[in-house]
């Protein structure tokens, strides 16, 4: 009989998996010889169940440039955790059907509000410096926005000298991982209100709070 | 609880713990004991007993209730996980949702409009999903009943005239017509016994007994006015313990609440471990309190520790969540329930 595995904490979680039979998809985080170490996990044992989490494994080293090693187990090449923007790479592969070609996010988008262009540019050890191009509204505003988006969904910092220059803490570049951080980040509060909504799901209510 | 007379007790069962425990007598340590559900999403898929299909048919029911004493630890198997089996089969609507929600009453199309629709069909108790809950118990009891408590549920007429005649109608009709709701709740407390019955011949050691007078919407004076003789009397005629489920802040009908005679509350965290412990005063067993949205759901282990500990030391007699645990709760934190209460013990010798 199949039991519950020690694999570490959870710190993310699919419940509803829309591309493979319903199943539930966790993301556990433990440590590895000092280093930040993530597996993809599920209970389920349906057959083709192990393809499916290596989907969303490799959509992972893709998306959030990570690597995998023999183990199965994803980590960023710094060997930092940068947990919460983990936590995004993970839910964005969730939502890639299988057998869809997995591209990394650009360094650049076009911000529906301003009508502008944020490029993202890389600048040096583990910073990246925000600015914008095009015929478009409240440039300034937006550009300092979306560098706080990007810091917070990626726990990042934002540097005290430039209000659209923000930095990993790990000092390293991940172009990948900002790309994909940048589509969520003008939007970050609306996108914030959904994820929390989501999570609250399966929180039961007493009668007299439903409706 | 009395740790001096733990110190002679010989090693229980989950069971012996658990009904020693709702007769207020010695235990070898404290029972994990969880009134509610502990279901999750990743349970569900361990054992292949997804949500809803777990709530409608009792094989699944049975697996995904047996999680929490096989993969949890806990003391006891409850495997009524919802509110709704009676009010479905009562004739209620339900939205019975997917894997990850919980099903609910339509209660804005209600059933019942006055006092004298009130029927309980003649095949309440055979209507597929009161009947689900019955075999579920069977299975489990032929698996696990001389290991674990096996705890069914029974809803009181308060929660049922909720979801059958609407929250807002119900409650108006309590304060319109103080005559009308008494004959309301003594026609459907017929449902509550039948039901709880039905579920001690199918095995049950003991009954969850929700009647959701929560500390939000009613006040302590109500319950004393319309549901501590009710109580009473399921006390009288519902032979085993009973745990009543109430959610919300309810330190203001403790007191009527320890008159009933009922074997245990399941009280919310709202409450704080020491004063109801005052309360209460050994006349009824307490249980519950872990906090489900803020701890279990989105904190640590070790949060979870800390709320087991402070239950412990107040001398509350059986530990477990506050209520049905959210369904995305992580499993580490549930597990973190039965290993925080046994390292207390060993430090509490």
């Amino acid at each position: 009989m199949a039991s519950v595995v020690n694999i570490g904490r959870r710190i993310e979680l699919v419940p509803i998996d829309q591309h493979f039979k319903d199943i539930t998809i966790a993301l556990y985080s433990q440590e590895l010889e000092s280093r930040a170490v993530f597996r993809v996990h599920t209970y389920s044992r349906f057959e083709g169940v192990t393809k499916r989490i290596q989907e969303v494994a490799d959509a992972m080293q893709i998306l959030g440039g990570m690597q995998q090693n023999n183990d199965g187990l994803l980590f960023f090449p710094c060997g930092e955790k940068h947990e919460a923007a983990c936590r995004r790479v993970f839910l964005e592969a969730c939502k890639i059907a299988p057998e869809t070609s997995v591209q990394p996010r650009p360094l650049n988008i076009l911000d529906k509000k301003s009508k502008l262009t944020i490029t993202v540019d890389s600048v040096e050890n583990g910073t990246y410096s925000i600015r914008s191009s095009g015929e478009g509204r409240s440039a300034e505003r937006r550009v300092a926005a979306i560098a706080g988006g990007l810091a917070k969904l990626g726990e990042m910092d934002i540097s005290k000298d430039d209000p659209n220059s923000v930095s990993f803490s790990c000092g390293q570049s991940h172009d990948a991982l900002v790309g994909l951080l940048l589509v969520r980040a003008p939007n970050v509060r609306v996108f914030l209100r959904e994820e929390e909504s989501a999570a609250a799901r399966g929180v039961l209510t007493a009668p007299s709070q439903q409706t | 609880m009395d740790i001096v007379k733990q110190q002679t007790v010989k090693q229980m069962s989950g069971r012996e713990r658990v009904l020693a425990a709702l007769r207020n007598e010695p235990t070898d340590r404290t029972p994990v004991c969880n009134p509610t559900s502990v279901a999750t999403v990743e349970l569900m898929d361990l054992v292949d007993a997804p949500f809803p299909q777990a709530n409608r048919e009792p094989e699944l029911m049975a697996r995904l209730a047996a999680t929490g004493y096989t993969e949890l630890g806990f003391d006891t198997i409850m495997p009524v996980f919802t509110i709704i089996q009676e009010s479905s089969a009562l004739g209620c609507k339900i939205q019975w949702e997917q894997k990850d929600n919980w099903p609910t009453v339509k209660m804005r199309e209600p059933i019942w409009e006055d006092v004298d629709d009130i029927n309980i069909p003649k095949d309440f108790l055979t209507h597929p999903d009161t009947q689900c809950v019955l075999e579920a118990i069977k299975i489990l009891k032929k698996e696990y009943g001389d290991e674990v408590a096996v705890i069914g549920k029974t809803m009181g007429p308060w929660s049922l005239g909720y979801h059958c005649f609407g929250v807002e109608p119900f409650l108006l009709l309590s304060l319109d017509d103080p005559g009308k709701t008494k004959l309301a709740l003594d026609r459907m407390k017929e449902a509550t016994v039948q039901f709880g019955i039905a579920q001690i011949e199918a095995g049950a050691d003991a009954l969850t007994l929700p009647d959701h007078a929560t500390g939000d919407l009613v006040s302590g004076e109500y319950y004393k006015r319309y549901l501590r003789d009710l109580h009473i009397e399921f006390v009288e005629r519902i032979p085993i313990p009973l745990i009543l489920h109430i959610c919300g802040r309810t330190v203001d009908r403790m007191e009527y609440i320890a008159q009933t005679g009922m074997a245990a509350f399941h009280y919310d965290s709202k409450n704080e471990p020491e004063e109801s412990m005052d309360i209460v005063q050994k006349r009824i067993a307490l249980v519950g309190n872990i906090n489900n949205p803020e701890t279990l759901f989105a904190k640590e282990p070790e949060d979870v520790n800390v709320e087991v500990v402070k239950n412990l030391d107040a001398g509350v007699p059986l530990i477990g969540p506050e209520c049905a645990i959210p369904l995305q709760t992580t499993i580490e934190n549930l597990q973190e329930i039965p290993k925080a209460v046994q390292e207390w013990h060993r430090t509490h010798i």
